[in-house]
């Protein structure tokens, strides 16, 4: 009698033993980081049933494939609730690829450099913080590439969102009211720029104290113009951030509440402050952080969803809902091992959010899925991320020095509850002639775009 | 002798077999559909579709709050400021943010982030919550709390009562996930845990009124099965045989599944506000099936055989059966007139109810009599017994009818019509509570409205709607100059009109507080600048940082439509009428017709009571007509004599009139209870006459063309079954007066058997002298289509003397 070494559900329950136990260490076959260093190849990390949707699904799924109500579910473990209600119930449809092998298109090559050199370096001091080996802030990349709890897990989102030490996203977004129609329509600009923590391994201006920069700044549709909103992040994760805005027309100022994090910024969109990179928050205003669980997971990753050279603006195809333009055309592929982490905002009194689920790629450390609860215990909304190396059979976004680039390409955000979605999706350029950029570029972004002098120029602008 | 419908049952009784399939096939038909009922208040179904003033509340049902709960916690002694009364507050909000199928974006009270307040700092302005992340405990905080109260305008007016004893909870749900039942029941679980012996906790707002009507569902059914008992045990009392049991139960119950299983069928909810009309038809059925079975047994007494008894009954019994039932069937669609949505399903599912009585209370019937043994009290029931003391009853009746008594009571009768005329036309449109209508006035949830409309401004609005014509246009109109500056001017002209509201809001108002924010807090800086950049700017101050669903009561969503909310003191006619007329005058002043946008009157409470009550006016004399009218074509018909149609329809208008007066008198005004009541007890009152005078028409010929023995003998034998069947659609109704919370319900009763007891008396007085007086032609004809004589000899082959009375009239 022959005795099959890892028979079909092997995978799966080493998966779950893994965080059962506590393991942080990625793979199943074997450790993943060791083969990341080497060549980036992770295929024998895992066993073909997880990096394989065929094998997963015993063919009933395979790339090429699209899923949709007739066959999601064949594949319902593998998506989030409010992904899996979409395809079911609302016409949304999901094109299936193969999963991707090669570890160094989940990171831009600069914050994977920084991820290899500076693992196992990082601590956590008395007050919760992160601090690299000498004991000053984080010096770049994943400070915790194999988290073996839900603090870690938080700390490979938190620290660095865009994976870059500075990001500036061109973004267009519509929102689609319940009927289907279009109720809002902006086209905005989201800065960020850590002051530390950056893959360059630098502190920005000798600042030690932050985290970093952040501003927003709408430029359309014209009464929203100008808007424009400034957030400076403590390097101290229990501090709020500060949060200004600015109206042209008032040519004044305003300071928000720091803790009201649970609000649009402009009417129409359901993204609150709490949600981007679904680590909107300082970590340590939230708490109780805990991993439940690790499993495959669909998740939109792959280089496909780059859509440069397919249009000028590398603006995306839509379809579904009841007018037909609720959902981005996308391209899915199965991610052999995420990490389920869930955590509570125990810092806001306030919250409507009673606790959120975030699916991180214990590859890259990155979400691929979020979704919020409400106090109840019901599902409220989700933030369903794309990401991609920005590399296609038609056009290739390169970094400095000379490798293909990588970063978010588009966001679900659904309200579920009031059925409302806010799709948007990072474009090479909105109104105003604003690029996005993964670097500075030579440019004083900080002048230009993160003081409260900054965006009240860019309010006159 | 055979006509048709005496062939019809000769049929039927040869193929009993057949027509008792049919019967089932056509009752498991219906069975089936009985899956699909649904019970259900649809509220906005209960307007009028075509007035104006609704069609505007349906374009814009976002307006006046009709998805939030309102909850006031009020210091019995003292005011909100101290800790025990902020951490109620404190602690109901955040309870509330629990309750099934709330917005979380849409809960506003004093403790909540989106009451703010606003300070000039070095840095700009700052925006914070009036609350911190925690309740004030100390005296110290607790002034401080009370100091941000001071610079925030908005919290002063919306939310802190003006004594400052009390203050608002609002929580706002969404539509596609709001459960009325299970809300009501979380949130007033809240009210009643938040009493003490400090605080007083009310709860108002249309879904809790939603919620305190589907409360009383179960009290609804209860009062159901109550009163269904109650019809059966009177028809057991009366009958006092299994048959005479069995029969009118399986009749009525048969009739019930295809009324009921139609409307699952055709997938039209019912609503169980209106359910007491169902039971009447229950009584209608019972008390028809009563006077069928009583025909059997007196033919059956007679001819010994169950089979030719029932065919004979039936042949009798079809033309005045369907022709008291078509009255009924004529009241009860008339009332889908009205273009109340909820008024056509109602007249829809009662009517054919209705319908399907014919064929069950004249076919059927037969057919179970056929079957079922004889009971052994038959004797007993046809009357051979000596008289009693209500057949003494009505002998006195007969005798102030004719004779000389006669023009006595004609004078009587005369002056009674006069008053009731007189006093029914003066009475008022329209039933105006504080609160709800549906609700008795001292239920909890009016006294919630009454103390909250005593606080703050309360909730008898009247909306002008101000509605982009292009909705997508993407300036959108409530950032636009035009419609801004308009709805400030149109606010100026009302305020400082007569009879002026108690306090007005729109977008404008928050625009202009955001302007002062914006410009450092000084009231000078709060006009807006008039240009459509300035107002547009304003806008994005409200809006920056909150969601267009913060200011749901006054712009939807998109900001393509906005509403003026002005709020009156209460709702009586006057106020009503006043703040229409002076609403129509400034509409006109500013214009309705503007290049970018139409402003539309109006919404709120103010402008839908108004339709409701306009509704009734239009249609209330227009139904009664059209009723005389095709009861006058049918008894004409029938009858074959105008005059019968006349003489038939006096008593049941005279009803009318005076049940009008009686409400006049004890303070009801006319509503669309009274609407569908009228239209009913003329339906439903004829009977009595049609069967009276019937009767009238045999007893001529058999008592020899003597008018008075005529009248008194139809008295005697018809009167009582005109007092039985009154008496057993009493029974169905009156529980309903006395045992319902639900206010509507109660009424309808008690209009029902006032106009039920009217007819009567009137059927029972007044027919019988107008023919007295009037000495009609038709009565002594033979030939009626109505006529309920047979001569059974045509049966037995044997002409017999012992035939009963109420079988001579056809010699």
């Amino acid at each position: 009698m022959r005795i099959k070494k890892y028979d079909f559900n092997y995978g799966r329950r080493m998966l779950m033993e893994k965080a059962a136990k506590g393991v942080g260490t990625a793979g199943v076959l074997a450790p993943m980081w060791p083969m990341v260093g080497d060549a980036g190849d992770t295929s024998k990390a895992y066993p073909d049933e997880l990096l394989s949707i065929s094998a997963y699904t015993k063919g009933k799924i395979k790339p090429g494939d699209v899923i949709d109500s007739n066959n999601v579910d064949a594949v319902k473990d593998l998506f989030d609730p409010i992904t899996y209600i979409q395809l079911k119930k609302q016409g949304r449809k999901i094109n299936v690829v193969e999963s991707t092998k090669d570890a160094t298109k989940l990171f831009p090559n600069q914050y994977l450099m920084a991820t290899l050199k500076n693992q196992g370096t990082a601590k956590f001091d008395a007050t919760g913080n992160i601090v690299a080996k000498d004991g000053g802030p984080w010096n770049g990349g994943n400070p915790f590439p194999e988290p073996k709890n839900g603090v870690e897990a938080i700390s490979n989102l938190t620290l660095a969102w865009g994976r870059h030490s500075y990001s500036q996203y061109a973004i267009r977004d519509w929102d689609i009211a319940p009927d289907g129609s279009e109720a809002y329509k902006y086209d905005f600009v989201w800065c960020e720029m850590n002051c530390t923590a950056r893959p360059d391994g630098t502190v920005y201006n000798g600042k030690k104290d932050l985290l970093r920069y952040q501003s927003v700044f709408f430029t359309s549709p014209t009464e929203t113009a100008g808007s424009s909103f400034l957030n400076t992040w403590y390097y101290d994760q229990t501090k709020f951030p500060d949060l200004y805005g600015y109206l042209p027309a008032f040519r004044r100022v305003r300071q928000f509440p720091t803790n009201q994090r649970f609000e649009p910024l402009v009417p129409g969109i359901t993204l609150f402050l709490s949600d981007a990179w679904a680590a909107g928050d300082p970590m340590l205003t939230w708490g109780n952080y805990k991993i439940v669980g690790r499993q495959p997971m669909m998740g939109c990753i792959s280089g496909i969803n780059f859509r440069g050279g397919y249009h000028p603006n590398y603006e995306r195809t839509v379809h579904g809902g009841p007018k037909g333009q609720t959902f981005f055309d996308t391209w899915f592929e199965l991610i052999p091992e995420c990490i389920v982490l869930e955590a509570e905002p125990t810092g806001y009194p306030r919250s409507p959010v009673g606790k959120k689920r975030i699916w991180i790629d214990a590859r890259n450390g990155m979400f691929v899925a979020y979704i919020t609860y409400d106090r109840r215990g019901e599902i409220w909304k989700s933030f369903e991320p794309a990401f991609a190396q920005y590399s296609n059979d038609k056009m290739t976004i390169k970094d400095a020095q000379g490798h293909p680039d990588w970063s978010w390409v588009y966001v679900h955000s659904h309200d579920l509850q009031a059925n409302r979605m806010s799709r948007f999706s990072q474009v090479r350029e909105v109104t105003g002639g604003y690029k996005s950029k993964f670097s500075e570029q030579g440019e004083d972004v900080y002048s230009k775009y993160l003081t409260t002098q900054a965006i009240a120029r860019l309010g006159t602008g | 002798m055979f006509s048709l419908r005496f062939r019809i049952a000769k049929w039927v009784m040869n193929h009993r077999g057949l027509s008792g399939a049919v019967f089932a096939l056509i009752t498991l038909f219906f069975g089936i559909g009985l899956k699909d009922v649904r019970l259900d208040t649809i509220f906005s179904d209960l307007l009028p579709r075509d007035e104006p003033y609704v069609q505007v509340f349906k374009d814009h049902p976002n307006f006046g709050n009709p998805l939030t709960f309102t909850l006031m916690v009020q210091r019995k002694n003292g005011d909100i400021y101290n800790a025990e009364t902020l951490g109620k507050v404190w602690n109901m909000t955040r309870d509330i943010d629990l309750a099934p199928g709330v917005d979380h974006d849409q809960i506003l009270s004093i403790s909540t982030e989106k009451a703010r307040y606003a300070e000039a700092t070095p840095f700009g302005i700052d925006m914070r919550p009036l609350m911190g992340d925690a309740v004030p405990k100390t005296p110290e905080e607790i002034a401080d709390f009370k100091m941000r109260v001071e610079k925030s305008p908005n919290a002063r007016t919306f939310l802190i009562s003006v004594d400052q004893s009390a203050t608002l909870i609002n929580a706002t749900f969404n539509e596609s996930r709001l459960d009325y039942a299970e809300a009501f029941k979380y949130v007033q679980g809240l009210v009643l845990a938040a009493r003490d012996e400090n605080h007083n906790v009310y709860l108002a707002g249309q879904p809790a009124l939603t919620g305190w009507v589907f409360t009383y569902k179960s009290e609804m059914f209860k009062i159901f099965a109550i009163t269904l008992s109650a019809l059966i045990i009177s028809l057991a009392l009366y009958m006092r045989n299994v048959v005479g049991v069995v029969t009118p139960i399986v009749t009525s119950t048969v009739a019930a599944i295809w009324g009921f299983g139609l409307t699952g069928w055709i997938k039209s909810p019912i609503e169980p506000l209106l359910m007491v009309v169902p039971l009447l038809l229950i009584a209608r059925s019972f008390s028809h099936c009563v006077q069928f079975t009583e025909r059997y047994y007196e033919i059956y007494a007679h001819l010994k055989d169950r089979k030719q008894a029932a065919e004979i009954t039936m042949g009798v019994m079809m033309a005045p059966s369907i022709l008291g039932i078509f009255t009924d069937i004529v009241g009860i669609f008339l009332i889908a007139i009205a273009p109340i949505p909820a008024m056509e399903r109602f007249a829809l599912f009662c009517g054919f109810w209705c319908v399907w009585l014919i064929p069950t209370g004249v076919v059927l019937i037969s057919l179970l009599l056929s079957w079922l043994p004889p009971p052994k009290n038959v004797d007993e029931l046809v009357g051979k017994g000596g008289t009693t003391l209500l057949q003494r009853m009505l002998r006195k009746i007969a005798g102030i009818t004719y004779g000389r008594a006669a023009p006595w009571t004609a004078g009587i009768m005369i002056g009674i019509g006069v008053f009731a005329v007189q006093t029914a036309l003066q009475i008022r449109v329209g039933n105006p509570v504080e609160g709800s209508n549906l609700l008795w006035d001292d239920s909890e949830f009016n006294e919630a409205v009454r103390q909250i409309n005593r606080n703050f401004a309360g909730v008898n609005t009247l909306e002008i709607i101000f509605e982009a014509k292009d909705q997508k246009n993407p300036a959108r109109l409530m950032q636009r100059e035009d419609s801004i500056v308009t709805m400030q001017r149109l606010q100026h002209i009302i305020e400082n009109a007569p009879d002026a509201p108690r306090a007005t809001l729109s977008f404008g108002d928050y625009l202009q507080e955001a302007n002062r924010l914006f410009a450092g807090g000084d009231p000078r800086w709060a006009p807006l600048d008039p240009t459509d950049f300035y107002v547009s700017a304003a806008a994005g101050a409200v809006m920056v940082g909150s969601s267009p669903k913060a200011f749901s009561h006054v712009i939807d969503f998109e900001q393509q439509n906005g509403t003026v909310s002005l709020w009156f003191k209460d709702n009586k006619q006057e106020t009503v009428d006043a703040a229409l007329r002076e609403a129509t005058k400034a509409v006109a002043e500013v214009g309705a017709d503007h290049k970018e946008f139409t402003i539309r009157l109006g919404s709120g409470t103010i402008a839908l009571q108004y339709a409701m009550n306009h509704v009734v006016e239009r249609y209330h004399y227009l139904i009664i007509a059209l009723l005389n009218l095709v009861i006058l074509m049918g008894c004409s018909l029938a009858y074959r004599s105008f005059v019968a149609g006349i003489i038939l329809l006096i008593p049941v208008n005279m009803a009318n009139f005076s049940l009008n007066a009686a409400m006049h008198v004890i303070g009801i005004g006319l509503d669309i209870n009274s609407l569908m009541v009228a239209a009913i007890g003329v339906g439903v009152g004829i009977d009595y006459g049609i069967y009276l005078l019937s009767r009238i028409c045999e007893e001529y010929h058999a008592q020899d063309h003597d008018w008075g023995r005529a009248i008194t003998v139809s008295l005697v034998t018809t009167g009582k079954a005109i007092l039985f069947t009154a008496s057993i659609m009493f029974v169905g109704i009156l529980p309903w007066i006395f045992m319902s919370s639900l206010r509507f319900m109660a009424d309808m009763g008690l209009l029902l058997t006032l106009t039920m007891l009217f007819n009567m008396v009137l059927a029972l007085v007044l027919l019988p002298l107008l023919v007295w007086i009037f000495k009609p032609n038709f009565v002594k004809r033979k030939d009626l289509l109505v006529g309920e004589g047979v001569d059974l000899s045509a049966f037995t082959g044997a002409a017999d003397e012992a035939a009963i009375p109420a079988a001579q009239g056809a010699h």
